[in-house]
Order: C-alpha cells, then structure tokens, then sequence
C-alpha cells in the first residue's frame, strides 16, 4: 500500500507574514553558535522622492482654483479643470499646465485647495 | 400614404388565395449610424457635485445666446456680467433662470422636524402665482421682473434678458431671447417611401390585459401577417421600430416587499420578471422581421437618472440572439437613412409640464427645441447624472425628427426655421392608454397616426 498522499506534498505548508508584522528570524536549532541571520522584509532601493514644490507655484494654483471663470474648483482634479476650461475656450493660462504635469506625483498640486478639516 | 396605398386592394381579402403566394421583402437598411455616443456613460462617479453642469451648461450656450442677441437688439448693445450693472443703463444680460416656487417638492422641508410637516401628495403642476423668476450668472442673481412670463419659464433655461436694473435691485426686463434653433443638419432623405414606426408606452406587466391584442396586432402588422395585399406591401416600406420608454407598465414597480420581512417574501417574485419575460417574446416576434430600438423608460429596469443607460440584454435571451435588436439609451440620437432622430421617453417634457403653465406636450417639444436645451429642469427636478466635462442636452445641431413618448395624445407639427431648418415634432402617445403608435414617412417629415382597437368599426389603418 503506497503511503497517504497528503495536499501538502503538493502544496508545501509556507507561513507568510503580514505586510506591516516584523520580519521573522530563521532559527536553525543546530547551528547555535552561528550568528543568527536576520532577513529584511525590504530591502529594495527607494527611488528619490521628488523635490517639493515651492509655494509660489501653490499660491499660483490656488489663485487658479479661486478665479470664477474657469468655474467651479470642488470635486475635480486641477488638470481635469484646467482641461475643460481650454476646451470651453477661455484661454487658462499654459504655466499652470506644465505645472501640474512636472508635479503630477504630488497630491498637494493636483488636488484643489482643501478647507482645513473640511471635506470641500 | 398607408391608407391609400392599402385601399385598392382592400377586396383581395375576400377573393381566393392565388396559385403563388406573393412576397414582399422588406426594403434593405441604408445608411443607420448612432449618434447618441455623448449620452452613454462609461465609468460613472458621482462624487461631484451639480455645479459643475451648470457651470459648463451657461458657458456652452453663452457664445450663441451672445450672438442672438446681438442681431435681435443691434449689433452695438451692452453686454453686462450681473456684478458690472449699473443702475439704470440699458444691457442685456446672459444667464441661467431660477423659478422660486412655492409648491416645489422640498426634501429638507419634508425631513424638518420643526414643521412637522406630511410629505406633499403629488400634484399634477407646482405653479403658483407667486412663483419668481431669478436670473443667475456665474456671479451673482438678480431677481427678474417685467415683460417675462414667469408661469411658463421654469429652471434651467439659459437665456438673455434685455432690460435695466432698477434702484431696489430687481432687473426690469423689456425683452427676452432664447438660444433658438440650433444649425441645420444638410437633408440626405430618401428618394421613396419608408416608413418609420415609433411607440412607446407598451405597459407590459399591468393588471389588465387589454392592451396585449392591441400590441400583438401592432406586431403582426409590422412583420406582414395582417391584411391583405396592399396593407402587407405597405408594411414592407416600414424600415425601423423605435419604442420610445415604458416598456414596462407602472404597476411592477410596487415595493412592497422592501417593508416586509424576508420569510414572508422568500418566494414572491418582483412582477418586472413576468413583464420581462413578456417583452422578450414580443420583440423576438418584431426582431426577426424589423429592426428594432429599445430606449428605455421611467418605469423600465435601468437606472433612474437621465441619461438612462440601455437596458442589458442579459434580460432579454431570446431577442437578443438578433443583431437587428438595438438596446440604446434615453435620450436617443440616430442617423437613419439621412435622416436625424432626436428623442427622448417622454421624462423630460412631463418633468416641464409640472412646473410651467404649459399644457400641451407639442408646444413644450417646441419651446425646448427653440431654447435650445432637450432637458432643462435637470438637474434641478429631474434626476440627472453630475456631468462636468460638457453638458450633452444642449442641442448643437437640428434634427430632423424630435419626438419624445408617453405623451397623452398624438400630435405632430412641421416645424420650419429662418435657416432652413425643418424639423417634424411628434408626441408619440402612450400605447397601453390610447393604442395609438405613429408612422413617420422619411421622404417627406409627415406623420400618420395608426390606431388598433379591440372592438370597434374603426380601426385607421
């Protein structure tokens, strides 16, 4: 009689940590003396964070946000605005543009101006 | 047109079947293209709010109203934004009409718990002679008065208004232009007879049943099998059925069920299924003879804001297996034959007959197309998706035919405009009331009524 397969011959058993819990230590029970090894969840190199923008580039997109006739600034990203207003004809101004495509990453800019604690 | 060409051979019926059989082929479908791309919604979000639509809804229209008013008081009158008015200088002004009513369903006052109030029974209009007209510009509003009726206005509309500011603030207005008709699309029509066949308000799924023969004999006309010779000849002519909303009767939208516990409504099925069901059998029929339409309705299994996405065609198996079924949305524009159709299931013409002092569902088609916007009410009173982006009601291009559904009666006019424009309005009225569906010849923009009737002598065909 062959021997019970069990699923995990297959599936060999692995125990997986959460993303945020600490990373485990490999214990080897015969090598005491050896200096345990601890392995690091990340590792991976973390590109540069981009320079932050600098506040007259934020007060210019937020005298943007706040000029009426590009129309209303809540609810839509600064692009999407800026987008509509050049499709509607009323000419916004190209430098607010670039702006918002070379800091595309930072939330602060493509987002409109947020009251403090307020949803907007 | 169909009458006369059915006459002559009227007698046929009578006389023995002949050795072979006729047939009639149906004329070939030529030139169909779907316009209606800007009223179908991809991803939706609703994180936005209403702001937005009217903001681009006054900046669409604002360019043309401009140059209305410019050739209707001479080319040299003031323009004014509202916050640049002076007291007492004659200009015109562009903006958006605001109708305080009275009677407008209020959901903050229903909820109130100060009035205490019982939520209002619907009322067929919500006009009240102390209603007011405000005019709204991207600014500021200012309360309008004068030579503007303000019974018949109602929200939305984008006009300009001629006049003078007086010294307690109200504007007084001497004259008023809306945005008119839009540019004429160039005529392509046909050079022969076709027939389109337009319906709405089928009401399938209603307590009774008297409206099911007259649907099957509207059927069975279509695909050929009623009346002799000329009527089947004449039914070949017949190119398209639309079915202009409410393919499904009010009655299976009863919630019931929602307030009762779930193990008493365990085996009860929504009464929609049945009438579903129904449906599909009906337009299988219709498919494999005509191509078909299917815009969806107030009381049809689709989402409940305008523009009304196309119902799934997961409801309808059978009829589907056809590519001549076409599930499209409401409003629906299309291109058939040369010919523009523009119309809608009727929504937005009653959502403006309950806040207007208009009465007669042709003169609303009429003012909507003359003010340039097929629904102006939403989102105010109607429900409306949060566009932002551009608003797609606004009409830019005349169609030739503009219909809506679920109307009271049939009736239809031929409209003719200072550039050339023709456009032939039809209300086509609600069949599970009045068994009534419209002919629209494509030759020449002329409608004709066709009524079935259970019993009677009198049966137009």
């Amino acid at each position: 009689m062959e021997q019970p397969r069990r699923i995990t011959d297959s599936f060999p058993r692995r125990r997986r940590r959460g993303p945020g819990r600490p990373p485990g230590r490999l214990k080897d029970k015969k090598d005491k003396n050896k200096v345990q090894v601890k392995v690091k969840v990340r590792d991976s190199p973390r590109a540069p964070s981009p320079p932050p923008p600098d506040p007259a580039l934020l007060e210019m997109l937020r005298r943007f946000d706040l000029s009426w006739e590009y129309g209303p600034c809540t609810g839509t990203p600064r692009l999407q605005r800026w987008e509509r207003a050049q499709e509607l004809g009323l000419s916004p101004p190209g430098p607010i543009r670039d702006a918002l495509l070379e800091h595309r990453d930072n939330p602060d800019v493509t987002y409109r101006w947020v009251w403090v604690g307020g949803t907007g | 047109m169909f009458s006369e060409q059915a006459a002559p051979t009227a007698q046929g019926l009578l006389a023995p079947p002949s050795a072979e059989p006729p047939t009639f082929p149906r004329v070939p479908v030529s030139g169909y293209s779907d316009c209606s791309q800007p009223f179908q919604l991809g991803q939706r979000s609703f994180c936005r709010q209403y702001a937005h639509i009217y903001a681009v809804r006054l900046a669409g229209t604002r360019p043309g109203l401009e140059r209305r008013a410019r050739s209707r008081w001479g080319k040299d009158v003031v323009l004014r934004k509202l916050s640049e008015l002076q007291a007492g200088e004659k200009c015109c002004v562009v903006g958006t009409l605001f109708k305080d009513m009275q009677l407008q369903p209020s959901i903050l006052q229903e909820i109130s718990e100060e009035h205490n109030l019982v939520p209002q029974p619907p009322l067929p209009k919500y006009i009240q002679p102390s209603d007011e007209l405000i005019l709204e510009d991207e600014l500021q509003r200012i309360k309008l008065e004068g030579a503007i009726d303000v019974q018949r206005l109602v929200t939305g509309t984008t006009l300009a208004v001629y006049g003078c500011e007086e010294e307690d603030g109200k504007f007084l207005v001497e004259d008023h232009c809306f945005a008119g008709l839009p540019p004429p699309l160039p005529w392509n029509g046909p050079s022969s007879d076709r027939f389109v066949l337009l319906a709405s308000g089928l009401g399938l799924g209603s307590v009774s049943g008297e409206a099911l023969l007259s649907t099957q004999l509207l059927v069975d006309v279509v695909t050929g099998q009623l009346g002799a010779e000329g009527e089947q000849s004449c039914a070949a002519q017949i190119t398209r059925v639309i079915l202009a909303g409410n393919l499904l009767s009010q009655n299976t939208q009863s919630r019931d069920t929602i307030n009762k516990a779930k193990y008493l409504t365990k085996k009860t099925q929504a009464a929609s299924v049945e009438a579903v069901k129904m449906l599909d059998e009906i337009l299988l029929q219709l498919c494999t003879s005509v191509p078909v339409d299917v815009m969806p309705g107030e009381f049809d299994p689709t989402n409940y804001t305008l523009p009304q996405q196309p119902l799934h065609r997961c409801m309808l198996p059978l009829a589907s297996a056809y590519a001549t079924l076409r599930l499209v949305t409401n409003p629906y524009q299309a291109s058939l034959d040369g010919v523009r159709f523009l119309g809608t299931s009727g929504q937005n013409i009653s959502d403006i007959f309950k806040y207007s002092s208009m009465e007669n569902y042709l003169e609303i088609l009429e003012w909507t197309l003359l003010a340039g916007h097929i629904s102006p009410t939403a989102p105010d009173t109607l429900g409306c998706y949060p566009f932002y982006k551009s608003d797609p009601f606004i009409l830019t291009e005349c169609p030739h035919v503009y219909f809506c559904g679920n109307a009271p009666h049939f009736q239809s006019k031929l409209l003719q405009g200072n550039e050339g424009q023709r456009v032939l309005l039809v209300t086509v009225p609600d069949f599970s009331a009045t068994q009534t569906a419209c002919l629209v010849n494509l030759r020449d923009l002329t409608c004709q009524p066709i009524t079935f009737s259970g019993f009677g002598a009198d049966s137009e065909d």
